[in-house]
């Protein structure tokens, strides 16, 4: 794979957190344009290589490069490529969801409201000016997903996007995702079904380590 | 084209850049702050109370206290209300996973922290705008001309008091019982800041002018300076989980 085509280059990654091993020495590539999903039991170390590859954790040992740029050693410009939706929403409780959205696209340099067509896309017109406190957990999520996405990443990450939402939002969600193309999607995820309907191959983690990756 | 416009955004941050960040952070803050009225209103209503005790307290007295007195019951006033104002300031963020957010930003984990100090600057400040006139009209302040240098030394006191609180608010988003470590840590660590901020208010009570408060001006700049460097080249590290 010629370094012009790679997205995501992982080299043999690690992470400890104490006594515990989460990643043990990882490495994998993907390519511009794929959309792969991680699954494995709890504990397997998805949400962490998640977390690594968006530089919000350093890794004990190895490398990652995001579209040949050094994540760590250029962390603030690899950001702004990369968007991240974690099960914990990033969205202030306080602020309306049209307030939350201009704070997070200010900060990426996103001019005027140039994001309204995602919350049109994402069905979340309706909860524009509602604060995000008011929200259930469906629309919270549609709200801080159409966070990630405000900037135009290249980059999408998504753990756990599908959890606790009704199958309209997950079809919502998944019919959106499907437009991205060109863009690189990891997502990591217990649901195979509504994985296979956006990904072109499955990583499969066990204890830390890779254990198989596959077209779906 | 948007490759170009790919390039432009990936160009290194810069220090307007770094300024917009800290104010846009702060801006955040501050909105949220004011929606969630109740905290701002307890900090208000501490304050006050303290004083009218103090007016109750020092009656007999002819409603006045000696000037190292009244100095030390403002500065303790507002050491307690920045306890309470940053308890929440970096804690909120991690314990409702909005640090996560502010991780995803393209922008220097430092700015994150100036966010937080000009927050806590504002709220103090509003605090301090609340506090002098409550003490002019019931602990009968004298100020004479010193209302100016007062204001100063309050401001620098704020901005301290705002540097060392955020920072150790950072340093303890992520420990057990940080309400109470934060509580312990503050004490030595704000200690150059009360200090020279009480003796300073002191003086400013006795009639000094600016000239003779000129050593607890330069504690309180050098301090500054001093946490400053600290928390430059220490706060990446505490982001980390």
């Amino acid at each position: 794979m010629s370094n012009n085509t790679v997205a995501v280059e992982i080299i043999k990654v690690s992470k400890r957190y104490g006594y515990l091993q989460a990643l043990k020495s990882v490495s994998l590539s993907i390519a511009k344009g794929e959309f792969v999903a991680f699954s494995g039991h709890n504990g397997a170390g998805k949400t962490t290589l998640l977390k690594i590859i968006a530089t919000h954790i350093s890794p004990s040992s190895g490398t990652v490069k995001i579209f040949g740029d050094d994540a760590f050693k250029s962390s603030s410009e690899i950001r702004r490529r990369i968007g991240l939706v974690t099960h914990v929403s990033f969205l202030y409780d306080e602020l309306t969801v049209r307030e939350n959205l201009l704070f997070y696209a200010r900060l990426f340099s996103v001019e005027g409201e140039a994001f309204l067509e995602i919350i049109e896309a994402l069905g979340m017109k309706r909860w524009y000016n509602v604060p995000v406190k008011q929200l259930s957990h469906g629309l919270r999520k549609r709200a801080d997903i159409a966070r990630a996405l405000i900037h135009d990443p290249d980059l999408i990450l998504l753990d756990e996007p599908f959890t606790g939402l009704d199958t309209n939002t997950c079809d919502v969600l998944v019919e959106y995702l499907k437009t991205q193309n060109g863009k690189v999607i990891l997502i990591s995820s217990h649901s195979i079904e509504w994985s296979k309907r956006i990904c072109d191959k499955s990583i499969l983690l066990e204890r830390g380590e890779i254990v198989n990756g596959r077209p779906f | 084209m948007k490759e170009d416009k790919r390039q432009k955004d990936i160009g290194p941050s810069t220090m307007p850049q770094f300024w917009q960040a800290t104010l846009r952070i702060a801006e955040k803050d501050l909105r949220s702050e004011f929606r969630r009225s109740y905290e701002v209103l307890s900090i208000l209503t501490f304050a006050v109370g303290s004083i009218l005790i103090c007016s109750f307290a020092w009656s007999s007295g002819g409603g006045t206290a000696e000037p190292e007195v009244t100095a030390a019951t403002l500065w303790i006033i507002l050491f307690f209300a920045s306890i309470l104002t940053f308890t929440t300031s970096f804690t909120r963020e991690a314990d409702r996973g909005t640090l996560g957010g502010l991780k995803t930003l393209p922008c220097s984990p430092v700015a994150i922290l100036i966010g937080k100090i000009f927050y806590g600057i504002v709220l103090l400040f509003l605090v301090e705008c609340v506090l002098i006139p409550f003490s002019i009209i019931f602990l009968n302040l004298d100020l004479g001309g010193g209302l100016p240098l007062l204001l100063l030394v309050c401001f620098l006191g704020a901005t301290g008091l705002s540097f060392a609180g955020s920072f150790v608010s950072g340093l303890l988003m992520f420990s057990e019982g940080k309400t109470l470590l934060l509580s312990f840590l503050l004490i030595p660590i704000c200690m150059p800041v009360l200090i020279p901020s009480v003796l300073a208010t002191e003086k400013i009570l006795r009639g000094s002018g600016i000239a003779g408060l000129i050593p607890e001006l330069k504690l309180l700049i050098a301090f500054l300076f001093l946490i400053a460097a600290i928390m430059i080249l220490t706060f990446k590290f505490v982001l980390e989980e």
